[in-house]
């Protein structure tokens, strides 16, 4: 195995297509592993890391987390930690330090893991992903960027640049839970929630659950019974059967299905009630 | 096969990597540095902790390439001459180690918090250990020697 270290974009396609069986990678914390497992055998890595356009947090009017920075700049982003508290919550359980200290956030969505820990928060975001190739570029939303479990809309020679979070309104609040047995593991349930609250009203309401089916799930039918209306604890408690319409659990090492489908509509009322009081 | 040169404890050594091997190999097998600990091998255990430029890093999920350019610190290069680094020497006082294995990972992993945050809290210190296993202490007595480690 090749390990390359372009450090310009067009090197990095260079590389990509002059290398057959070649990926891209970044922080590589779980690419390293399955490797190990022998579970993926790259002939080549081109490593992103280097590629200057991609490093860094550019926060302006947008928040812009470049494909290459790790998830602790992140958690040192005072505008993230400020103003997407969700995203800097999911940012605070991933993994452990160390891994924090490596891994990126574009690395965790081309991962495509149904239990991605900070993907929840950027579909409430309204997250875009911005992807390139030698024939330009392509932006698309977080949920059309994800497909399946390891399943994602790159296509071959494709790189993530960049994951844009469009400005928050002023009054959006927004929240982050996730269950898993320790910190370290994989979670068993993740829910994020985002509404932008006007005199007592809920706007824009999205909610976003976790390791509950193939992808991140948008619960949408639930979204639709609260939209315009004021979050009280009743109108929460007497939408949340809907929940279930969204999502779709499977039983598994971490947890049953059961178990799935009984806590995403507390972990959603705790938020929703959260957010409002 | 190529040979690089890589920092380690302040001294530039020449080894001959693979692409594909991991820092924790090259410091063990090449550069003859057994202090750094294999447990998991897979990011899960945090015994092959060690620092790059200061910050604390997984050396199995690392790969040598990866390092080179930067300053990698083991647990043989932690101690300042024959000083005992304060957390090498709050962990002996203060009984913070009992089979050692993970041991020198604890070590980096909490230097790495002292270099960052001088003065953390107890939730800091237990959040900054989160990613170290120990399977003797109970942990109590490390996070004891941390804070001892750092004058709280």
């Amino acid at each position: 195995m090749d390990y390359l270290k372009p450090t310009t974009l067009e090197d990095a396609f260079d590389a990509i297509e002059s290398n057959d069986g070649a990926m891209f990678i970044a922080g590589g914390t779980d690419m390293y592993v399955q490797m190990r497992v022998g579970r993926k055998k790259p002939r080549s890595l081109v490593s992103l890391r280097n590629v200057d356009e991609l490093r860094g947090i550019d926060v302006g009017k947008d928040i812009v987390i470049g494909a290459a920075a790790n998830v602790g700049e992140i958690m040192d982003c005072s505008a993230i930690k400020e103003k997407l508290p969700a995203l800097w919550d999911s940012a605070q359980v991933l993994g452990s330090p160390q891994i924090r200290n490596t891994a990126t956030l574009a690395g965790n969505l081309c991962n495509a893991s149904p239990g991605a820990d900070m993907a929840p928060p950027l579909y409430v975001y309204g997250a875009k992903v911005e992807l390139r190739s030698r024939e330009g570029t392509r932006t698309l939303d977080v949920e059309d960027f994800l497909l399946g479990p390891g399943k994602t809309a790159l296509k071959p020679g494709e790189v993530v640049t960049k994951i844009v979070i469009p400005a928050p309104a002023a009054n959006l609040r927004s929240g982050f839970m996730r269950k898993g047995r320790v910190k370290m593991d994989i979670a068993i349930v993740i829910v994020s929630a985002a509404a932008e609250i006007e005199s007592g009203a809920a706007r824009n309401v999205r909610l976003c659950a976790g390791a509950v089916a193939p992808t991140p799930v948008r619960l949408r039918n639930f979204e639709n019974l609260l939209e315009g209306r004021t979050l009280t604890q009743e109108l929460v408690e007497s939408s949340l059967f809907a929940v279930q319409d969204d999502i779709n659990p499977i039983d598994d090492v971490r947890s049953s299905a059961e178990y799935r489908r009984a806590l995403v509509p507390v972990y959603a009322k705790r938020l929703l009630l959260s957010m409002v009081g | 096969m190529r040979i690089v040169e890589l920092s380690i404890n302040g001294t530039k050594r020449k080894v001959i990597i693979r692409d594909h091997d991991v820092l924790l190999d090259v410091i063990r097998e090449n550069a003859n540095l057994t202090g750094t600990k294999r447990g998991c091998d897979i990011g899960s255990c945090g015994a092959c902790t060690v620092q790059i430029d200061g910050v604390a890093r997984l050396s199995c999920l690392t790969l040598a390439h990866e390092a080179i350019g930067h300053e990698v610190t083991t647990i043989e290069g932690l101690k300042d001459a024959d000083r005992l680094h304060p957390v090498q020497a709050a962990f002996e006082h203060a009984g913070g180690s009992q089979c050692g294995f993970c041991t020198p990972g604890f070590l980096m992993t909490s230097s790495a918090l002292l270099n960052e945050n001088p003065h953390p809290t107890r939730d800091e210190i237990k959040e900054a250990i989160s990613s170290n296993i120990c399977r003797c202490t109970g942990y109590v007595k490390i996070v004891k020697a941390i804070e001892e480690a750092a004058g709280v």
